[in-house]
């Protein structure tokens, strides 16, 4: 249970931190911040995703080994 | 057949043997999890140089749209209509399919075949990333149209990060793969707000007012960069289509959509295609216009996002580049059976880096793209035609396996000589895959036919 909660928490936090990612520039491009605000906010919301989202365990098993594509 | 090919098709399908039966019904997974898995496809490093090559192509924001828009749905009809009903028949990967057909002989060619394609995309990847890690060390990156290395700063940054993407492909491949599957959203991320960024740059204002007209002055303005070639709609739309040629048409998603309930679950692969190469495309050539039209992915990622842009950059060439020399090197190992994995990856690795060094990999991207999918195609063909065009004209099918034949020489003869006439064709390098696909269909049914008939 208390891992459940853990995760759900991480995994949250984890969507949070991409939705900043996203927000940053928008605010940016709509005046609201500075360009090295928006810098900034871009890349401590992407550390914290993937401290997060490897928290949280957001990885996908695929169904079958493919090859990578261009 | 020879010993020495019995020994080398022995070792490969001893590799391969993992996915050798079919996949059985309690195997098979839902629309959810196929979507879920192609939304986080086709973001890799070279998005950042295909879309921003597309702005010094000159290409039109009008063409660029509607390409991109039909050329996608092109290659995801093609996923649905062509890859996956084969492989829901069959629930067989592209590797055992096609050496019930081919023989093991052809099978193992293909590999090699694969296996040298692989290397040069890594290579295009690490060169990617070199940019990137370059721009913090002050080394340009090569002018367009670059072959050899432009300095050797360009070369030891090359060198380093083929050294390091190599050592942790063998010190942990899957372990990397996971941690890929966390990056692959956030790099989109960084597409996408590298975009939104640069746009104030040229001149957007915040209403989106005059968006349009900065896209068709600024940014698509139809205008080439001195020595690029010119390209139009055509173009746009066949390389969106011809992207992923050798997964589609060329059958290698067969792996993955054996696994599929129904062959409709093709069209869920437009939940990877239209982020990856529709706005991914189009988010590159917004940051490639704001940088004042310099193909230098590191840039244009640093001026748009910062340091997390060109961390973004260098994942994506990481993270892209890894799986690339895991397969590359499984290919490989068929030919040297008793090396250890570790040192036919170090191999692959080196081969990968020295071809990194050479920017006409990056620089040619596209048309080494387009070549890619082009080699492999016939085969593809090939496995069309035995598997649906047979039955109706009553051709045997499977003779390779049938017979044991180690090489089934009309279907080489005919892989061959499809590339042949395709590479001589009165065409742009472009729209060469789609007559060579007929070609290759017509001669291997009928050469087959021929064959029964005597």
């Amino acid at each position: 249970m208390k891992n459940r909660i853990l995760r759900m928490i991480t995994g949250g936090l984890a969507l949070l931190s991409l939705g900043v990612c996203l927000a940053a520039p928008i605010l940016y491009f709509l005046g609201r911040i500075s360009e090295d605000s928006y810098k900034t906010a871009f890349l401590i919301a992407s550390i914290a995703w993937f401290v997060f989202a490897i928290a949280r365990g957001f990885v996908r098993k695929p169904p079958a080994e493919r090859e990578p594509m261009p | 057949m020879p010993e020495r090919w019995t020994k080398l098709t022995a070792a490969m399908d001893k590799l391969y043997e993992f996915d050798r039966e079919a996949v059985t019904p309690d195997k098979f997974q839902s629309g959810g999890k196929f979507a879920g898995l192609f939304a986080g496809e086709h973001v890799a490093a070279t998005e950042f140089v295909i879309g921003a090559f597309f702005v010094l192509h000159g290409i039109g924001a009008r063409d660029l749209l509607l390409g991109l828009l039909i050329g996608n749905l092109l290659a995801v009809l093609s996923w649905t209509f062509v890859c996956a009903p084969i492989a829901v028949r069959t629930r067989l990967t592209l590797y055992w399919y096609l050496r019930k057909i081919a023989g093991p002989g052809v099978t193992l060619i293909y590999n090699i075949a694969n296996a040298f394609l692989y290397c040069v995309l890594a290579g295009a990847m690490i060169s990617v990333s070199a940019t990137a890690v370059g721009l913090l060390f002050g080394i340009p990156v090569p002018k367009l149209g670059a072959i050899l290395p432009s300095s050797l700063g360009w070369v030891l940054i090359s060198v380093a990060l083929g050294a390091a993407f190599t050592t942790m492909a063998i010190l942990g491949f899957a372990k990397l793969s996971r941690f890929a599957e966390v990056a692959s959203p956030w790099i989109f991320f960084v597409f996408i707000a590298g975009a939104v960024a640069a746009l104030p740059r040229l001149g957007v204002d915040p209403s989106l007012d005059n968006f349009w007209q900065v896209a068709t002055t600024k940014i698509w303005n139809g205008v080439a960069a001195a020595g690029q070639e010119k390209l139009g709609f055509w173009h746009v739309l066949f390389f969106a289509w011809f992207c992923n040629l050798a997964m589609h048409i060329g059958l290698s998603d067969m792996a993955l959509f054996r696994y599929a309930r129904k062959w409709t679950y093709g069209l869920f692969t437009a939940f990877g295609v239209y982020p990856g190469h529709m706005l991914a495309w189009i988010a590159s050539g917004i940051m490639v216009a704001a940088v004042g039209r310099e193909m230098h992915p590191g840039l244009m990622a640093y001026q748009a996002a910062g340091l997390a842009g060109i961390a973004g950059v260098l994942l994506a060439g990481w993270t892209t580049a890894n799986p690339t020399l895991y397969r590359a090197g499984l290919a490989l190992q068929t030919i040297t059976p008793n090396w250890p994995r570790w040192k036919i990856t170090l191999i692959a690795g080196t081969a990968t880096t020295i071809l990194a060094c050479f920017p006409v990999f990056f620089l040619k991207l596209l048309d080494y793209v387009a070549i890619y999918g082009l080699v492999l195609m016939p085969i593809g063909a090939i496995v069309f035609a035995e598997h649906w065009v047979f039955p109706i004209l009553g051709i045997e099918q499977y003779q390779a396996e049938k017979r044991g034949w180690a090489f089934n020489w009309t279907a080489l003869v005919v892989w061959l000589g499809t590339l042949g006439v395709a590479f001589a064709l009165p065409l742009h390098l472009y729209f060469r895959w789609l007559p060579g696909w007929f070609i290759a269909l017509l001669a291997y049914t009928g050469l087959m036919a021929a064959r029964r008939a005597k």
